[in-house]
């Protein structure tokens, strides 16, 4: 071997070692870039839950401090007897389209099986469509319900009417506050004993309470529609669910 | 870490075209996903009482937990964005994703198996009921499972321009090579 070609061969060694020595920088640059990536991003979520949680800890506080509606029974309007056998539990929402459709098929045949004493119903309206409207009206219809039942638990059933029959379509503002005073109104409510409890949206603690229930329950869509606890899957079988559960 | 070599299937030509087409696709990729996370946490963020009900509906957390998660999760995606946005540590972002996938494709193929009717939730809603879930499921299984792919190649093949990656000088490994980030 001649000297040349020693030399450039050790030439050659040197700049392979000095571009495997920068590979491997630039790997661990990778490596640590990585790592401070990760650590901030476990530091980020990790404190957005935090921060979640003591804000929710804080609304669940001050939604304990405000009275829920006066005469409220088993967490919603009860119409009929406290002694039916059955009892039908309906959860709804004043802004699904499926809700209205249900009412309007069974109102008779309900009313019916509550005049002669078998059926208690409890409407459940729940707080779960803000999405589709630009001024939650899923939570503002409950809440006004609320301020209904609280000031006169016999014009609720007929609120509760209205507010289906005056369905705001879906991706709307929804009603407006005197819309939803006017149809209180029409119900037999004087306006002044839920004006400030509808505008205020004073029973918003009270909609999320019973949406929260709702859904602990596993109940995931409206309408739910529930006989003595057990969910009815098919609208179809309500009639004769019932008439099994009366005996 | 010694990884196959990409090209040795196809013929030269188009393996140059991979080679040079590689960074702009990875690129393209990041934004894609970036924007897809962007999405996907705003929606669930914005509407954070339909996210835990969402959480809730796939009974598979226990109640304590439910709340954390959601929170979590749309913070979770939000990083992502900022990561695969920015490019800084695009192959931990990437593989980030990918988990991210597989844990959604469990949760929703776990919802088919002890046929619950929900909604996936996936980009914000509460997981509601719908009365045939089955082609939801699936729609939801094959996009996851599209983009669980994806982002094993991009966790694969990371180096990409517009990256702060590049900026900083991490290298990754690629095809048994090491080169910049970007060029």
């Amino acid at each position: 071997m001649t000297n040349a070609r020693q030399a450039r061969t050790a030439r050659e060694k040197a700049a392979e070692m000095r571009a495997a020595a920068a590979r491997k920088q630039a790997r661990q640059r990778a490596t640590a870039i990585a790592g401070a990536v990760l650590a901030a991003l476990v530091i980020v979520v990790a404190s957005g839950i935090l921060i979640l949680t003591a804000k929710q800890d804080k609304t669940a506080k001050e939604r304990a401090a405000v009275a829920p509606p006066a005469n409220i029974v088993d967490g919603g309007l009860q119409i009929g007897s406290s002694s039916a056998k059955v009892t039908l539990d309906v959860w709804e929402d004043f802004q699904c389209p499926a809700c209205q459709v249900f009412k309007e098929q069974f109102k008779t045949e309900i009313e019916g099986w509550v005049a002669d004493g078998t059926v208690r119903v409890i409407y459940h309206p729940v707080s779960i469509l803000n999405r589709y409207s630009s001024t939650e009206y899923s939570t503002r219809s409950l809440n006004a319900f609320a301020a209904v039942i609280n000031a006169d638990p016999t014009a609720a059933e007929q609120y509760h009417d209205l507010l289906f029959a005056n369905q705001p379509p879906e991706n709307t503002a929804g009603l407006p506050d005197a819309k939803l005073l006017d149809l209180a109104e029409q119900a037999g409510v004087q306006r002044s004993a839920v004006e400030a409890a509808i505008t205020g949206v004073e029973y918003r603690g009270w909609t999320e309470t019973v949406t929260d229930d709702f859904s602990k329950r596993g109940y995931t869509g409206t309408p739910t529609i529930v006989v003595n606890g057990k969910q009815v899957e098919k609208w179809e079988e309500l009639a004769s669910t019932v008439q099994q559960a009366a005996g | 870490m010694s990884l196959p070599d990409i090209g040795e299937m196809v013929n030269p030509v188009l393996k140059q075209r991979l080679t040079t087409a590689q960074p702009w696709l990875s690129a393209l990729t990041r934004l894609g996903l970036a924007a897809m996370f962007a999405v996907s946490g705003w929606s669930k963020v914005n509407e954070l009482e339909d996210t835990v009900r969402s959480v809730r509906a796939y009974q598979l957390l226990p109640e304590a937990v439910v709340r954390p998660f959601a929170y979590g999760l749309p913070m979770i995606e939000l990083c992502l964005t900022v990561i695969l946005l920015l490019g800084i540590g695009i192959r931990l972002g990437a593989l980030l994703t990918a988990a991210l996938m597989v844990m959604f494709m469990f949760g929703v193929s776990m919802a088919w198996i002890r046929g619950l009717s929900i909604d996936c939730g996936c980009f914000g809603g509460a997981g509601g009921e719908v009365p045939d879930p089955v082609p939801g499921y699936i729609t939801v299984l094959l996009r996851d499972a599209a983009l669980l792919l994806v982002s094993l190649a991009l966790a694969r093949w990371p180096r990409s321009p517009f990256s702060l990656d590049g900026l900083l000088g991490a290298h990754y490994e690629q095809d048994g090579k090491s080169a910049p980030a970007a060029r």
